[in-house]
């Protein structure tokens, strides 16, 4: 018995059956009122103007901080990406070692989450706008690094050889042969970036690091769910604004679209791409000053409390087992919820139309809505724990995953899809046995991926208590506990580093199993 | 899928499928144009005509896929099913051979195989095929039937060389019991031996009480059909038997275009 591809997309769907059986001993229900409340405020968000404006306030910083970590985190991506690749040091110097050496100093950068990278800097250098700003940058920057140097090395090098031996200088010939066919797959990936810039700055802001997430957090904390909802609903539309803008320009320039099922042609419209660039730089500057960002006060440091020398004893007291156990359950329990929930929920609503947009509207609400803030909502009705912090990670990745299923769904697997519906099939089971095969690999291979961005992530919601190696680190935060702060960080580098293994494993062996025409280099850049 | 005799010729006889005055409309001009065709069981009826003449839209109308914005549909004389649920039965003894075969890569034979029964099967034995191989009687005989290797059942689709998977889908297509059988230029890709021999296939199992509507590229093709039917612009050019075809008419057909 062997279940075939349809199937193995639903699998990680049964996650729910232990969830729900652990439900009715997690929920306290206490505080079903408040979850009414709040649930009835969405109707009725305040549109006082001091409110709004002062919501609006935050929005804008929060774009603010967004824009400008972006941006940074884009020029350090494609010079560290350079830097990192293979290919580059091959053809300038004769020697790839190099090259491995920088990609691994930059695994380091990469497996701290922002919010880590921001809650260490507030310490050093104190509140100011510039802290969301390279908190952002820092680990996305060395995303957008490993990406740019993988999809480098994996361009075909035909084009390279034929031109040095013409004597073209290496870095001329890389220029020339390797730029245009890097573009458009770099530009379609930013924009990507750019959507995941905007919730991480509403994340920091969630923690205290200025925008509309320390307000959206006040608001929820004093139950204010109508000022709440006045932040909510104009987020949502930001953020659905920006990712129609981001898809629109995709399509319009002829990118590459994610998870790789469709093979696009080179972008075209070139002159308008570059006068896109060239606007985005008065606009960055503009941002800038009116954030009051400041980069020389980056550079004067805080005196810290004086390093006492390492408690060892304390240390080694912790329970490290148990911490990376819960850290483990927590991330494999959110990722099994995100994962199979989107394609059964898809399955459920798929040919009524009505339902479907409801569903996209709870999607979005799931991306946009910063996971802690949902832990906290669900400690309304939940004790504090790993499944409560599971379920809060899960809701927002799942909006993540769904959309992105979505609209892979739209293209994947269509004529099969029709020609199920022209012998009568169902248009459910069409879904199933047309589109959901064609999608399972690819769609699994991202899951893989996500499981291990669920993991670094894994430390927003260590505020709702005893979810592991997360809520231990924001004790250690508090309590300036200096040696157990650098222990855990590291603790949770090396947890990540390792997942990031597994899952690029897991990733290859599906794709190696595939035997379709997605090249790995389509399926393995555009994404991460 | 033993041949029914032929039905006394004095009998009044249900058509199949009966288009009348069918438009769809296109961007610029019609797709189809105010066309009437009727099949009645037995019939084995090719299509010609240049590209972009209708061909594919007019078979997209037959089995369903697409809603003519004028005329009417009637299916073994009965309107075309209102109902979701109507209209599904109808389809499910639509059978379609698709020229790019539409074969779902991932799964098995078997499973492609028994995808054909979905229109009629419920959601625990769709469910149950793609775990289990069903029905495993039913799906070998169709493959028997077409010369190929019961063997083949549990072989991924995607290890089948090109013959193999022509045949396949045209087992699925009988693993549907269609009665209308509708094939979209299933010779075009096909070598010349492979292509007589699918021809020949086809025109077999049209026998009655079934009936073949097929596209084609090839007027070489035509003697096994009854009926021949030329389209161009979205009309009906002509509607003749297989023997008053001249080349006279073939020219008017795709005059003005690319040889056939």
């Amino acid at each position: 018995m062997r279940a075939a591809a349809p199937l193995w997309i639903l699998l990680p769907a049964l996650v729910i059956l232990p969830v729900l059986a652990l439900l009715p001993g997690i929920s306290h229900g206490g505080g079903w009122e408040l979850v009414g409340q709040f649930a009835a405020a969405a109707m009725q968000p305040s549109i006082e103007p001091l409110v709004v404006r002062s919501v609006l306030d935050g929005l804008a910083v929060t774009i603010g901080m967004a824009l400008l970590g972006w941006a940074t985190s884009l020029v350090l991506g494609l010079v560290l990406g350079i830097a990192s690749s293979r290919v580059v040091w091959n053809n300038c110097t004769g020697r790839t070692a190099p090259a491995g050496w920088i990609r691994r100093l930059l695994a380091l950068p990469r497996s701290i989450h922002e919010l880590l990278w921001g809650l260490l800097l507030l310490q050093v250098v104190g509140l100011q706008p510039a802290v969301a700003v390279v908190a952002i940058a820092i680990p996305f920057g060395a995303l957008v690094a490993r990406v740019v140097s993988d999809l480098l090395d994996a361009l075909p090098t035909a084009n390279l050889v034929a031109l040095r031996c013409g004597g073209v200088a290496g870095p001329a010939a890389l220029l020339t042969a390797l730029g245009p066919p890097l573009l458009p797959q770099v530009i379609s990936y930013s924009g990507y970036r750019l959507e995941c810039a905007l919730r991480s700055a509403t994340l920091l802001g969630v923690f205290g690091l200025g925008g509309l997430g320390t307000e959206l957090r006040l608001t929820l904390q004093s139950l204010a769910f109508a000022e709440l909802w006045t932040g909510l609903w104009l987020l949502l539309a930001v953020m659905l604004g920006l990712e129609a803008l981001v898809g629109g320009l995709r399509r319009r320039w002829a990118m590459p679209a994610r998870l790789g099922l469709e093979r696009r042609s080179v972008g075209r419209q070139g002159r308008e791409i570059l006068a896109a660039g060239l606007l985005l730089l008065p606009l960055l500057s503009l941002v800038a000053w009116r954030l009051g960002i400041d980069p020389a006060a980056l550079l004067s440091w805080q005196a810290l409390p004086p390093l006492g020398p390492a408690n060892w004893s304390e240390l080694l007291a912790l329970s490290w087992p148990r911490l990376v156990g819960n850290t483990l359950l927590l991330t494999l329990l959110a990722a099994a919820l995100a994962v199979g929930l989107a394609p059964l929920m898809l399955l459920v609503v798929q040919p009524c139309r009505p339902l479907l947009l409801v569903l996209q509207g709870l999607w979005a609400l799931g991306r946009l809505w910063p996971p802690p803030l949902t832990a906290l909502l669900l400690l309304f009705v939940l004790e504090p724990g790993i499944v409560t912090g599971a379920l809060a990670l899960g809701f927002h990745n799942l909006g993540i995953l769904g959309r992105l299923l979505l609209e892979a769904s739209e293209t994947s697997g269509a004529a099969q899809d029709q020609a199920l519906l022209a012998a009568g099939a169902g248009p459910r089971v069409a879904l199933l046995y047309a589109r959901f095969s064609a999608l399972a690999r690819p769609y699994l291979a991202y899951g893989a991926y996500r499981t291990d961005v669920i993991l670094r992530e894994s430390v927003v919601v260590g505020l709702v208590g005893a979810t592991g190696l997360g809520s231990q680190l924001l004790e250690a935060l508090s309590s300036f506990a200096a040696d157990q702060l650098i222990a855990l960080v590291l603790a949770y580098a090396v947890l990540t580093l390792l997942g990031e293994d597994l899952s690029d494993r897991a990733r290859l062996w599906l794709q190696e199993t595939t035997h379709g025409d997605s090249s790995p280099q389509e399926t393995g850049g555009a994404w991460r | 899928m033993l041949l029914s005799p032929a039905i006394a010729p004095n009998l009044p006889v249900t058509p199949l499928l009966n288009l009348e005055n069918i438009t769809v409309r296109g961007r610029n001009k019609p797709r189809l144009d105010r066309l009437s065709l009727q099949l009645d069981p037995g019939e084995r009826v090719a299509l010609l005509g240049p590209s972009g003449a209708g061909k594919s839209t007019l078979l997209a109308v037959a089995n369903g896929l697409l809603e003519p914005d004028q005329g009417s549909v009637r299916w073994q004389g009965e309107p075309r099913g209102r109902t979701v649920r109507a209209r599904r039965r109808q389809q499910a003894r639509i059978g379609t051979l698709w020229q790019d075969l539409r074969l779902i890569e991932e799964l098995s034979v078997q499973q492609n195989l028994n995808a054909a029964r979905l229109a009629v099967w419920g959601w625990p034995r769709a469910l149950l095929n793609l775990l289990l191989p069903l029905e495993t009687p039913a799906c070998a005989a169709v493959l028997t039937r077409l010369d190929l290797d019961p063997a083949l059942l549990n072989q991924p689709v995607s290890a089948l060389s090109g013959g193999q998977r022509q045949r396949v889908a045209l087992a699925r297509m009988l693993r549907q019991e269609p009665l209308l059988l509708l094939a979209d230029e299933p010779l075009a890709s096909l070598d010349p031996r492979l292509a007589a021999d699918l021809l020949g296939l086809l025109l077999e199992l049209a026998g009655p009480p079934r009936a073949l509507l097929m596209s084609l590229h090839r007027p070489d093709l035509l003697g096994g059909f009854d009926r021949v039917v030329g389209l161009r612009e979205g009309r009906l050019l002509f509607d003749l038997p297989g023997s008053d075809l001249d080349t006279g008419l073939l020219k008017a057909l795709y005059a003005g275009v690319d040889g056939p």
